[in-house]
């Protein structure tokens, strides 16, 4: 039996090894052109192992652009707007979950048209509403849409659905109240989609390029995407910064990845019914 | 629930507000402000729109250029769903055994998720490149004479929808993993225990119990498809020979290059019936094969 | 629950009524906008000094200095400051990528900065469009007159060039020698330039001997090399197809499909231009002078640089940036100003030679003694030359939207997909009933 188990093991972890492995050709390319200096770039045959490694393309990084500070930026606007929407979408998402009121599926559907029109044509009205609120090159306003986040809506709403409703109705008969329900049964029971939206939202808001870009005006306030995006001149593109920078930008979302794993392993918490 | 319902509406009212409020605001408006330039001619910086009528979309719909941008669409959407959706849930599964390593390959498939488009377009430019790419020198050791990967009119999209494989999977295994483990290990144990194989357990339980999950990814996914764009820009630009050309593209080259936001709205509230038909087709379907308690 | 949809329906019809007072008031928005930097200006004033002196504060929206020049455009501004102490430049800078986008999303949102910068291919629409102020009582003595030209409409000026840069042949020394071919000097046709190139071609697989590009921005000034045009005289019509255009347009094809001394798009492998040349294997490669700073530091191998060969005659093609002022801006004098100092004023070419970033407007034989003191190249020389050449872009509104349509059809003819006459007639007909 045992040895039965252990081949299974290993051939599924051969198998995601050899997958990955491929996966992640191109990421070793970006490892090794950024540690290339200017000129040896494109070469061919393609070089994977640069001949001199050179760090020119991170100090670069850390010299030539208010790298900490929009780091900071980053870190801020970033974890706001995601704590903002895994709140606001969890609520909502409950009610549609569980309730049932008059338009409920239309004002779902209508929610879900939010996602079909692209950026390029509502941000323009966006920034104009913005600019109406007096809320250009403000922290408030890179992050004020968050509060709208249909996709961690969705996510949750699927989940919710299929959580017991014995357990609830036990909560309401022993007294408990709407937002300890809330609180004390369905966030607890929602914690891996919760756990897996935090990820999400965490790359999506870090990675953010559009709205940042037209909101901030103040190079001070600018998110790392978008200074990093400035390293562009107007003619050529150096192609070992943009790969160190891509690099440097990808850290935060894996260590946060890394520690969320552990809430994938705990489970189904389960809820309070004694 | 009923009692539930009755005694809290305000909490409920209260509980939608910031999300209807941000709707209003970020979505509702927005939109009302495309479908009004949908019937205008506007070059953004020279003051207020002027109303046209359905020029622009007499104009969309009697030039080739529109079925052609949407032919390309689908053929990337008939490539990537179905290879992604089932590559994803594959991987899903194999996430969620509990060997000792996974969690590893978890974060490290997810890496591509992370990587920007930029980076990693010029790295697959390369790398299919159809005289010095990996992947053709690779076919050459059997003797296959690889194609024009990006070059080749007939294989663009498909190398595109493939590539985009390569950068979801992380992503949408991610999602279907968290879908397979709110399934309480429990409900398997008993029926392990009762005598069922590891094919039923499948069928009837886990298959089943996961599908509210697969039917985000299915909508989302499509949503996402049909709204294709930084990868054309980066890898293709929209050739070769027009074979790569999207909705998202046209409708940002209209806006921002050729200062027709007017005729780009109208492309966009086209693109968004579409999705909008197809996504409500799907919420019809779900009653036959979603699973919900 | 009747409670609630009256809520919302209340929430909706307030909202409909902001957006469309938000629709309609496009105009006085950005007369808003002014009235709020008039009132930011008059607040600002000087510490103490009342009456004359207020400090004006402007918005200067660029693309050109980002990557490398960030801190050559901050010392042209502290130059200016210096000079002007009532004006201070509040200086935004953004990648050239999403320049334009990002422009016209502030104009939409009625805040145009004051002051701005524009290329070629994108004045003529804003021109078009009423946007720009125009500039008068400014010394433009010093400036070359070509680059005044590009951005003027029927005499009036709408802009100030700053810098500009032109389209040279750059070769490599080396790969000459090791093919045993003389390297090519300013009396070069198209024929010279094929036989040296074959040469090089023939070094080995990898090798390649010449590499234009084949889109429109090629396209205009090749035809003129040939003897033919894009448009007539007057800018009225179009002459895609004309004999010696096509002639041109079936010259630049062959090298690619003929010869092949010219990669095609699979022989690229993904690669840039630069790429290609940087990497050793191009012989040759016409492009513009903005790659000497690059080339400069990233090149292992000799190279120079001479006149781009032309066929029955020379011709070669120039891009520009200037700087425009906002129609709707009440700081206009600060803004001309500013404008004209970074265009013209002998400080700030010179600190613009020092750091090698393009070929200041403001000619003088000072400054061009100074340029063609910076090597390599060491043949600065034909740079200067080569405006004896100059071919300017068709001055067209719908520029962008041309030029793409046209890259079209040269991209068929390229593959072969329509021949070069067909493409042309083809292109020829679909502009002219557009355009």
């Amino acid at each position: 039996m045992n040895k039965k188990i252990k081949l299974r093991s290993l051939s599924i972890v051969i198998f995601l090894l050899f997958f990955t492995t491929i996966s992640l050709i191109p990421f070793f390319w970006m490892i090794s052109t950024s540690l290339k200096n200017s000129g040896a770039l494109m070469a061919i045959p393609i070089e994977w192992i640069p001949k001199e490694v050179s760090y020119d393309a991170y100090i670069k990084i850390f010299t030539k652009i208010p790298f900490l500070q929009s780091l900071a930026n980053s870190v801020l606007i970033t974890l706001f707007s995601t704590m903002i929407t895994l709140t606001s979408a969890s609520m909502a998402a409950f009610i549609f979950a569980k309730f049932d009121f008059k338009y409920k599926k239309i004002l779902f559907t209508l929610f879900l048209a939010s996602l079909m029109i692209p950026i390029q044509v509502t941000g323009i009205p966006m920034f104009i509403i913005l600019t109406k609120f007096q809320l250009t090159n403000t922290y408030l306003g890179v992050i004020a849409p968050s509060i709208f986040n249909v996709f961690a809506v969705f996510l949750l709403k699927q989940h919710m659905t299929n959580i017991p409703n014995a357990y609830i109705e036990a909560a309401v008969l022993d007294g408990a109240g709407f937002v300890k329900i809330f609180l004390k049964i369905v966030v607890p029971m929602s914690i891996i989609p919760l756990t897996t939206l935090f990820v999400i939202n965490f790359m999506n808001y870090w990675n953010d390029y559009f709205w940042p870009l037209i909101i901030l005006t103040d190079p001070n306030k600018m998110t790392l995407p978008v200074i990093l995006s400035k390293m562009n001149s107007q003619y050529a593109t150096e192609y070992n910064t943009l790969m160190a920078g891509a690099l440097i930008s990808l850290v935060p979302i894996l260590v946060v990845y890394a520690f969320a794993q552990k809430y994938f392993i705990s489970g189904i918490q389960e809820g309070g019914i004694k | 629930m009923k009692l539930l319902l009755m005694r809290n509406k305000k909490w409920i009212v209260l509980f939608l507000i910031p999300s209807v409020i941000g709707y209003m605001i970020f979505s509702l408006i927005p939109m009302i402000a495309t479908v009004y330039l949908g019937f205008s001619s506007w070059d953004i910086i020279s003051g207020k729109p002027e109303m046209i009528g359905l020029s622009n979309y007499i104009k969309i719909f009697t030039t080739k250029e529109f079925y052609q941008v949407m032919l390309n669409t689908l053929k990337y959407i008939v490539i990537y769903i179905p290879l992604m959706v089932v590559t994803s849930m594959f991987i899903a599964g194999l996430f969620n055994t509990d060997v000792k390593s996974v969690g590893v390959f978890r974060v490290l498939l997810f890496i591509p998720v992370l990587t920007s488009w930029v980076a990693g377009a010029m790295i697959w430019r390369t790398v299919l490149s159809s005289q010095y790419g990996l992947v053709n020198n690779f076919l050459a050791v059997f003797g296959i004479a690889g194609p024009g990967w990006l070059t080749d009119p007939k294989w663009s999209m498909v190398s595109i929808a493939l590539v985009s494989v390569w950068k979801d999977i992380g992503f949408f295994s991610l999602i279907i993993f968290g879908g397979l483990r709110n399934i309480n290990p429990s409900i398997i144990e008993a029926a392990r225990v009762d005598g069922a194989n590891r094919v039923n357990v499948f069928r009837y339980i886990t298959f089943p119990m996961v599908t509210p999950t697969l039917f985000f990814v299915l909508v989302t996914a499509i949503i996402n498809s049909f709204q294709l764009f930084p990868q054309v820009m980066v890898m293709t630009q929209g050739g070769s020979l027009g074979s790569t050309q999207v909705m998202v593209e046209r409708i940002y080259t209209y806006g921002f290059k050729y200062y027709q936001m007017g005729y780009a709205a109208a492309l966009a509230l086209i693109l968004f019936a579409m999705i909008m038909l197809i996504t409500l087709i799907q919420m019809k379907l779900q009653k036959k094969w979603v699973y919900y308690e | 629950m009747k409670k609630m949809k009256v809520v919302v329906v209340a929430l909706l019809v307030v909202m409909i009524m902001v957006s469309s007072c938000a629709g309609e008031t496009q105009q006085t928005n950005q007369e808003n906008g002014t009235q709020d930097n008039m009132e930011a200006s008059t607040e600002s004033s000087t510490d103490g000094t009342d009456g004359e002196a207020k400090d004006v504060e402007i918005v200067f929206m660029n693309y050109s200095s980002s990557g490398a020049n960030e801190e050559v455009l901050g010392q042209m501004v502290e130059a200016f400051e210096a000079k002007n102490p009532s004006i201070k430049v509040d200086v935004r800078t953004y990648g050239f990528e999403d320049y334009f986008q990002q422009l016209a999303t502030s104009i939409a949102g009625g805040m145009t900065p004051d002051v701005f910068e524009l290329n070629i291919e994108n004045f003529r629409a804003y021109a078009s469009k009423g946007v720009l102020a125009k500039i008068d009582g400014i010394d433009t003595s010093n400036i070359h007159p070509t680059t005044l030209e590009a951005f003027a409409i029927d005499g009036q000026q709408y802009g100030l060039p700053t810098k500009f840069s032109n389209i040279v042949m750059i070769y490599n020394k080396d790969l000459f020698d090791q093919a045993g071919v003389d390297y090519p000097t300013n009396e070069w046709t198209w024929e010279e330039e094929l036989q040296a190139a074959t040469k090089i071609r023939a070094m080995g697989e990898n090798y390649f001997g010449v590499y234009r590009p084949i889109q429109t921005w090629e396209f205009y000034k090749t035809v003129v090399q040939n003897g033919g045009s894009m448009m007539n005289e007057d800018q009225t019509e179009f002459t895609l197809n004309s004999p010696e255009n096509v002639e041109a347009l079936q010259m630049m094809i062959d090298r690619v499909n003929t010869y092949n001394v010219t990669p095609n798009m699979d022989q690229m492998g993904g690669m840039g231009d630069w790429d290609l040349f940087k990497s050793g294997r191009l012989g040759m490669l016409v492009t513009g002078i903005w790659a000497f700073s690059d080339f400069k530091d990233s090149i292992d191998f000799n190279w120079d640089i001479v006149i781009e060969p032309g066929i029955k005659q020379k011709a070669t093609h120039f891009f520009s940036d200037a700087i425009v002022v906002s129609e709707n801006t009440d700081k206009k004098a600060a803004a001309i100003e500013f404008a004209s100092f970074i265009s013209g004023s002998p400080e700030a070419a010179a600190i613009r030679l020092e750091a090698n970033w393009d070929l200041p407007v403001a000619l003088t034989d000072e400054v061009t003694q100074e340029y063609l003191a910076i090597t390599p190249p060491e043949n600065k020389q034909a740079v200067i030359d080569s405006l004896d050449y100059l071919v300017m872009a068709p001055s067209l509104e719908d520029f962008n939207a041309i030029a793409d349509t046209l890259n079209d059809y040269l991209e068929q003819a390229v593959m072969e997909v329509l021949t070069p006459q067909e493409a042309l007639d083809q292109a020829q007909e679909e502009i002219s009933a557009q355009y």
